[in-house]
């Protein structure tokens, strides 16, 4: 991946493409720079589904997203910000502490009565996901689900992708085992001052991980 | 002989008029009687065809006039003076009223006359009767027999007995004898059929909302055959919507069944909706989603109060893209999520004022995309705003939304400061997540547990509040780590026995 300066200010030019890159992909930033400078063009992708996977739930992984959850919301024409079957309450008071424009926010529950098969809830997780992913209404959509499978990772991408939305999946670390086609699955973990995020797939950038440091960048109000 | 005076005005006219055009109209009322205040359509309906009634043409003839009043059980009358010049006088209305009677499949005929009740019987004489002034329609009347008055028949056959048989020879009678051999109330009756007393009417009202019931022709189970059945009621809803330019954000579907008691599929919509396509899918979710106890008999639709429906232009942009907002897909998104998950599945939140972490946010309806406010602001475009987000924690807030964290640190009131709250604890964190009920940890010789050893982390913040409706609290919260790496939001409570509660994750 070492290229010299000539041919990297060649390959700048917006008429070449490469089908490692997804340079011209619209991004918004993290937040954190460490983690932009990993990420494929610089940030996360304005559409597509990111798998994020986690050792623990509450290991820092919301907070990963809070800059990019503010920036989403209150931007104008902001679209909606749906969280799929959180595992609890989100706290507004706290959100709107990190410049969450509250009245973007929009969470589904979904009802355990609505039990079809043993899958229990799963299955209205991934349709409410699906629906809130390709509806167009939504810039951001998060969703926490335990196991979905391979094919239907695969239609929550493509509706992702249809609905210009921004598509979060929260996973067990288990499910790195997993193939996905997710564009970007990270596995995140703690350490001693914020978390340290690997890159499991990164659709044009660079594998690795890097230390993000969330308490220095204030992890809470 | 009797012509002569009335050429020799005509000629004057026509000899003036070029001259003096003010004075046509004198000689018009000289002419031709002044016409009457109030001109009535009265239509006598032999039969109704299908599933036609008199209020569908009622409904439909509003178009005309909203004074359309029914006489049951086969009559309509309604008041066209003001709007003849619209439909071409006289002829033209007739025609447009004679379309609608056959859109609707029904039989009529229809009579002009300056009183509702003289429009009424003509009609029902069914023979060609157009009167446009007062003073001719009592001449024009003599000659009507008495039997389509629907007097009771007695009094017909006594009136016959005394050789009175049309009209003209009951309003010959002497007035006070005929109230007192056959009532006042036939007496009043002729006199609003002449114009002598006013004839006051109830207005026909149409229906509010929309009701309908069909009977299946058999029983079904399978909700997509029931869907089925339901599509003419709904294009019907469709039509009734789309006549008030309403939509409805209430719709209620019932199915009725042999034995048990009639399934209730209720349809509620974040937004005022017309469009029959959309009703019909929300409702199939909604039925598929319904477990029947029985197969169905027959179905109703209910819906509720039309509200006025704000029609919108499409954008240019799709959502997202070029900074496109979501324009009616905010509201669909909603109402899909709803009609599959329940009412209650889909809300948004909103900060309450006050200290206590269980009441300082509550749920609330979802904002729509249409109605919120945070437009404006500046030209940035859907661009990320980068790290500004984050240094909203550390240094007060990130200026442009008011809802900085440590902003707040300054003496604010907990109050509202439109359109955000402050949350007034200052630099005290907040964890991202709150369990829904406070979780109580195991303890060790005093300290608390939680899958092991908990690491304390930063500083004390003590709230004591509520003493003044009940839900007094006095707690000690900290944050702690876990040995997992996950921050937690714990509490120590103030008063005996000093049980440790988990109460948020930092995420």
């Amino acid at each position: 991946m070492a290229f010299n300066s000539e041919l990297a200010r060649l390959l700048e030019h917006p008429a070449i493409w490469r089908g490692t890159s997804v340079a011209r992909a619209e991004v918004l930033s993290s937040g954190f720079g460490a983690l932009d400078e990993r990420l494929p063009s610089g940030g996360w992708p304005r559409s597509g589904l990111i798998e994020l996977l986690v050792s623990r739930f509450g290991v820092g992984e919301l907070t990963l997203l809070l800059p990019i959850l503010a920036a989403l919301t209150s931007a104008p024409l902001a679209r909606s910000c749906v969280w799929v079957a959180p595992p609890f309450e989100p706290f507004a008071p706290a959100l709107a502490a990190h410049g969450v424009a509250l009245e973007r926010v929009l969470v589904v529950r979904v009802p355990a009565a609505h039990k079809r098969n043993r899958r229990g809830s799963l299955d209205g997780i991934l349709w409410a996901f699906e629906q809130s992913l390709g509806s167009g209404a939504c810039d951001l959509v998060m969703a926490w689900a335990k196991r979905p499978r391979s094919k239907e990772v695969r239609r929550l991408q493509l509706a992702a992708e249809r609905g210009r939305t921004l598509g979060v999946l929260f996973r067990p670390l288990q499910a790195a085992r997993e193939s996905s086609h997710a564009v970007l699955r990270m596995a995140i973990e703690p350490s001693a001052y914020g978390v340290r995020v690997n890159l499991l797939k990164s659709k044009g950038g660079v594998r690795g991980s890097v230390e993000i440091n969330l308490l220095a960048a204030g992890s809470g109000a | 002989m009797s012509n002569g005076p009335r050429t020799r005005k005509i000629d004057a006219r026509v000899v003036r008029l070029p001259a003096a055009p003010t004075s046509l109209r004198s000689v018009d009322t000289q002419q031709e009687p002044a016409d009457s205040p109030e001109l009535w359509v009265g239509a006598h309906i032999h039969a109704l065809k299908g599933e036609a009634t008199l209020e569908t043409l009622a409904t439909r003839a509003q178009r005309f006039t909203p004074r359309v009043s029914l006489v049951p059980p086969d009559g309509l009358v309604l008041e066209v003076k003001g709007s003849l010049h619209l439909f071409n006088g006289t002829e033209g209305l007739i025609r447009a009223f004679r379309q609608d009677c056959d859109v609707v499949a029904v039989e009529s005929a229809i009579a002009l006359a300056p009183t509702p009740l003289a429009a009424m019987v003509a009609a029902r004489v069914g023979k060609p009767f157009v009167v446009t002034n007062e003073a001719q329609l009592v001449g024009r009347l003599t000659s009507l027999p008495l039997t389509p008055l629907r007097w009771p028949d007695d009094v017909v056959q006594r009136l016959a007995r005394m050789g009175v048989r049309t009209i003209g020879q009951a309003l010959r009678l002497p007035r006070a004898g005929f109230a007192r051999r056959f009532g006042p109330a036939h007496l009043s009756e002729l006199d609003r059929l002449t114009g002598r007393n006013a004839d006051l009417r109830h207005h026909f009202q149409p229906r509010e909302r929309f009701r309908r019931r069909r009977e299946l022709t058999y029983e079904m189970e399978n909700d997509a055959t029931i869907l089925a059945a339901l599509a003419p009621m709904l294009a019907d809803l469709g039509k009734f919507l789309e006549a008030r330019q309403c939509g409805i954000t209430d719709l209620e579907c019932r199915l009725w069944h042999r034995h048990a008691p009639p399934s209730l599929c209720v349809l509620r919509l974040a937004a005022p909706l017309a469009d029959v396509a959309r009703l019909t899918e929300l409702l199939g979710e909604r039925l598929n989603a319904l477990v029947l106890p029985e197969p169905v008999r027959s179905c109703e639709l209910r819906s509720g109060l039309p509200v006025l429906r704000v029609l919108s232009c499409d954008p240019l942009w799709q959502p997202g893209e070029y900074g496109g907002s979501a324009g009616p897909e905010s509201p669909q998104l909603v109402e899909r999520l709803r009609a599959r998950l329940g009412h209650e599945a889909v809300y948004g939140l909103q900060m309450l004022p006050g200290h206590r972490p269980e009441q300082a946010w509550s749920m609330r309806e979802p904002v729509l995309a249409s109605s919120a406010g945070v437009g404006a602001r500046g030209p940035g475009g859907t661009g990320a705003r980068g790290p500004g987000g984050q240094d909203a924690n550390a240094s007060g807030g990130p200026g442009e939304h008011g809802a900085g964290g440590p902003s707040a640190l300054n003496g604010a009131q907990p109050g509202p400061r439109s359109p955000k709250l402050v949350a007034p604890w200052g630099a005290f964190r907040r964890p991202l997540w709150l369990l829904p009920a406070p979780q109580q940890l195991e303890e060790l010789e005093g300290a608390p547990l939680r899958r092991g050893s908990l690491r304390f982390f930063g500083d004390v913040e003590r709230i004591e509040t509520g003493w003044w409706d009940g839900g007094e609290i006095g707690r000690d919260y900290y944050t702690v780590f876990d040995i997992y790496g996950v921050q937690l939001w714990i509490f120590r409570e103030r008063a005996e026995p000093h049980r440790w509660f988990l109460h948020g994750m930092f995420g």
